[in-house]
């Protein structure tokens, strides 16, 4: 299954990109606060929404990129940028009456953590922890699960930092950055992303805009074999 | 300027090759929350813009600190060094350790002067909060105070921020308290089988507090407890020399009315008097929530925050009157989103940079952010990942620095005025952020060994320093 992320808005964006690669994506994924970007969702929820249903692809995964150099830091940081991220994603879930949790129950929640950044073992702890224990909508379900976005063989800590987590603190899924031999939503590379040695790689983003000159404002996502990342997305039940 | 090509470092390098400025009386103490600093010093002060500069070890007048994460995560978080600035043609030097385990990231003086550190500690009966601010012309402790916050339970997060207000010795301290409200035994669903596991859940609840710190007597007033629970920890803080302004945001709760549900929790503006706990102003505050936007105080005593990477809100001092413009050149958003700075600059411009789009824009605050010139570069290696400083400005404002197009590394140079290329370097190697220290000297940051290279204003190599931390920030 392959789908797009983006910084744009998807109501603007879903028309070229179909225009470009001539399918409907299988999901987009939105970044949410705190994040750059995160305003596109959180303050036009609707409009996004809609977007996603009439581009054909109604799922809607959630990211979240804090500034960088947090990621580095303390307990106190990560468990602070964890609970934004989880009331923004609770804002829109009451926002946008149609927008669902998966059927499986659970919504994978992702930290972006760039090629140039650290992870520190702390702020992950944290982060993830709060993720976890998250009562949703008091639904007494737990549906979001921690998963990292990051370069697997970037120089930084990533791999090593999440290989120290325990338990349920441990992220479910890897969202690898690299590497990046570009392809198209219909034509995606055979699988083969970057993998850290004990988590799954779940999702691989394969073609970035500006690296694969696409002319849409999108990024360019596969799921791993057997996986189908709408099935832990968002997922809107009708039009809003 | 002229465009140079190297094909490998210039000057020796190696661990130990320099004389730390620090004793070890100097150097703190470990065991301070989560992080590592490191200081090592810059060019001698007044080194102009466009002259190599000349220093010697014993010239050295000011230090840079380096925060990041240590090599094979020796401690579980951020790490501060003082980084010696290499004399050319000499050994570089070892960053020298100054705090490990910091409970956030370090915040600089508006001047640059001094370096605030924040540590917690969970101690008998709360919890122990230590503001040190280091001197950069010596990577000393120039003062240090410290407060308990009573009844705090030692599983607590306690998130500090520190606020310098221009022209006032107040240092403010934000304080987020996040303590556990209940433990319950919970059934997740196992990530592999979906089958309900039972595990014991924790849930939290956030307030503010408000803390003074007085740079003359070295005194520390508060906590000052707001009656914002539930809040979110995340906020904005800045000061002038008279107020603190902080944003702060409820946070939704599950059994919220379904008429509040629809619609996302309002920020609200405070203005609290410096040294006070009462706030003399509370507002509504417009979207986005408070979280990691670039914020600066005006010379008017105002405040401007840069949100959605496009528009600046300039929050009036006086009635919390909030006024939104849109910075035309910042327009463009891509795919891929970027990381966004601002900077107050001393003759009343703002400088604001969108390495992503491959913008930065220089701006008038005295007349509505009126871009003055914008300038379009390539963009950068890794254009959201850590530092964010990824384009600077020179001192006098007449050439902005920026890291190499993603395809080439290194460095470039523009001129202001007609936003051309002027000169660039590269060696081949990608570079990751990019600072202007006090002197004028260029510090760019990169992956391996040596992390730390230093160019003079005309882009010439000038030494490169090793450090035992991955960069995420230089002061």
């Amino acid at each position: 299954m392959t789908g797009y992320d983006t910084a744009g808005r998807i109501q603007n964006t879903y028309v070229s990109a179909h225009r470009e690669f001539g399918a409907n994506p299988g999901f987009w994924i939105r970044y949410f606060t705190p994040s750059p970007a995160a305003d596109l969702f959180h303050e036009a929820a609707l409009a996004e929404s809609r977007g996603a249903w009439d581009s054909g692809g109604p799922y809607v995964g959630c990211i979240s990129a804090p500034r960088q150099s947090r990621l580095s830091g303390s307990a106190a940081e990560g468990h602070a940028d964890a609970q934004a991220f989880a009331a923004a994603l609770l804002t829109a879930y009451h926002g946008v009456r149609p927008l669902l949790l998966p059927t499986n129950g659970q919504l994978y929640c992702w930290l972006d953590q760039e090629y140039s950044t650290s992870l520190s073992t702390s702020y992950w702890s944290a982060w993830a922890s709060y993720i976890v224990d998250y009562n949703f909508a008091g639904l007494g379900t737990y549906p979001l699960y921690p998963c990292l976005y990051c370069a697997p063989y970037s120089p930084y800590p990533n791999c090593s930092t999440i290989a120290k987590s325990r338990g349920v603190n441990k992220p479910v899924a890897i969202w690898s950055s690299t590497p990046e031999p570009c392809g198209s939503l219909t034509r995606p590379p055979r699988w083969n992303a970057a993998h850290c040695a004990v988590i799954p790689t779940r999702l691989w983003q394969f073609g970035e805009q500006g690296v694969c000159n696409l002319s849409a404002n999108v990024d360019l996502d596969v799921g791993a074999p057997g996986f189908a990342m709408a099935n832990y997305c968002f997922r809107l039940k009708y039009r809003p | 300027m002229r465009s140079r090509k190297r094909g490998k470092s210039v000057w020796p390098r190696g661990p130990g090759g320099g004389v730390s400025a620090l004793s070890r009386r100097e150097v703190l103490a470990g065991g301070i929350g989560a992080g590592a600093l490191l200081a090592l010093p810059d060019l001698s002060s007044g080194a102009s813009s466009g002259a190599r500069p000349v220093v010697s070890g014993r010239a050295a007048a000011r230090y840079a600190f380096v925060y990041g994460t240590p090599d094979l995560d020796e401690v579980p978080s951020g790490s501060l060094v003082a980084a010696r600035y290499p004399p050319p043609r000499a050994a570089s030097t070892r960053p020298v350790p100054v705090a490990t385990k910091l409970a956030a990231a370090p915040v600089s003086s508006p001047d640059h002067a001094v370096t605030a550190l924040v540590t917690v500690d969970m101690v008998h009966g709360g919890a122990k909060v230590t503001l040190t601010l280091l001197d950069a012309t010596g990577a000393t402790v120039a003062k240090q105070g410290s407060l308990t916050v009573t009844g705090v339970p030692g599983d607590a997060h306690v998130l500090v921020t520190p606020v310098f207000a221009p022209g006032s010795a107040i240092v403010s301290l934000v304080l987020a308290i996040t303590v556990p409200v209940g433990k319950h035994v919970v059934r997740k669903g196992h990530p592999d089988t979906g089958h309900p596991v039972p595990r014991l859940a924790t849930a939290w609840r956030s307030h503010h507090a408000l803390a003074y710190f007085d740079q003359r007597s070295g005194a520390m007033t508060g906590p000052f407890h707001l009656s914002d629970e539930p809040s979110l920890a995340l906020s904005t803080a800045a000061a002038n020399g008279s107020d603190l302004l902080l944003w702060t945001t409820r946070e939704p709760q599950p059994n919220d009315p379904a008429a509040v549900q629809a619609h996302a929790s309002l920020s609200r503006l405070s203005v609290f008097p410096l040294g006070s706990g009462k706030a003399r102003l509370s507002t509504s505050a417009p979207a986005p929530w408070p979280g990691g936007e670039p914020v600066v105080t005006l010379p008017t005593g105002d405040v401007a925050r840069l949100v959605r990477g496009r528009h600046v809100q300039v929050c009036s001092v006086r009635t919390g009157e909030v006024t939104e413009l849109e910075i035309p050149a910042l327009r463009e958003g891509r795919a891929k989103p970027s990381a966004v700075t601002m900077q107050a600059r001393p003759d009343g411009t703002v400088f604001m940079t969108k390495p992503g789009a491959g913008v930065a824009v220089l701006a008038d605050a005295a007349d509505s952010f009126r871009t003055k010139t914008h300038i379009q570069f390539p963009v950068p290696a890794s254009p959201l990942g850590a530092p964010w400083s990824k384009a600077v400005l020179s001192p006098a404002g007449e050439t902005m620095y920026v890291l190499g197009p993603a395809a080439t590394g290194g460095l470039c140079a523009y001129e202001v005025g007609s936003g051309k290329l002027a000169g660039s370097y590269s060696e081949g190697r990608q570079y990751h952020g990019l600072y202007q220290l006090p002197s004028g000297a260029l510090l760019a940051t990169r992956p391996e060994n040596p992390r730390l290279a230093f160019f003079s204003a005309d882009l010439s190599p000038l030494g490169t320093a090793d450090t035992n931390l991955h960069v995420s920030a230089i002061y």
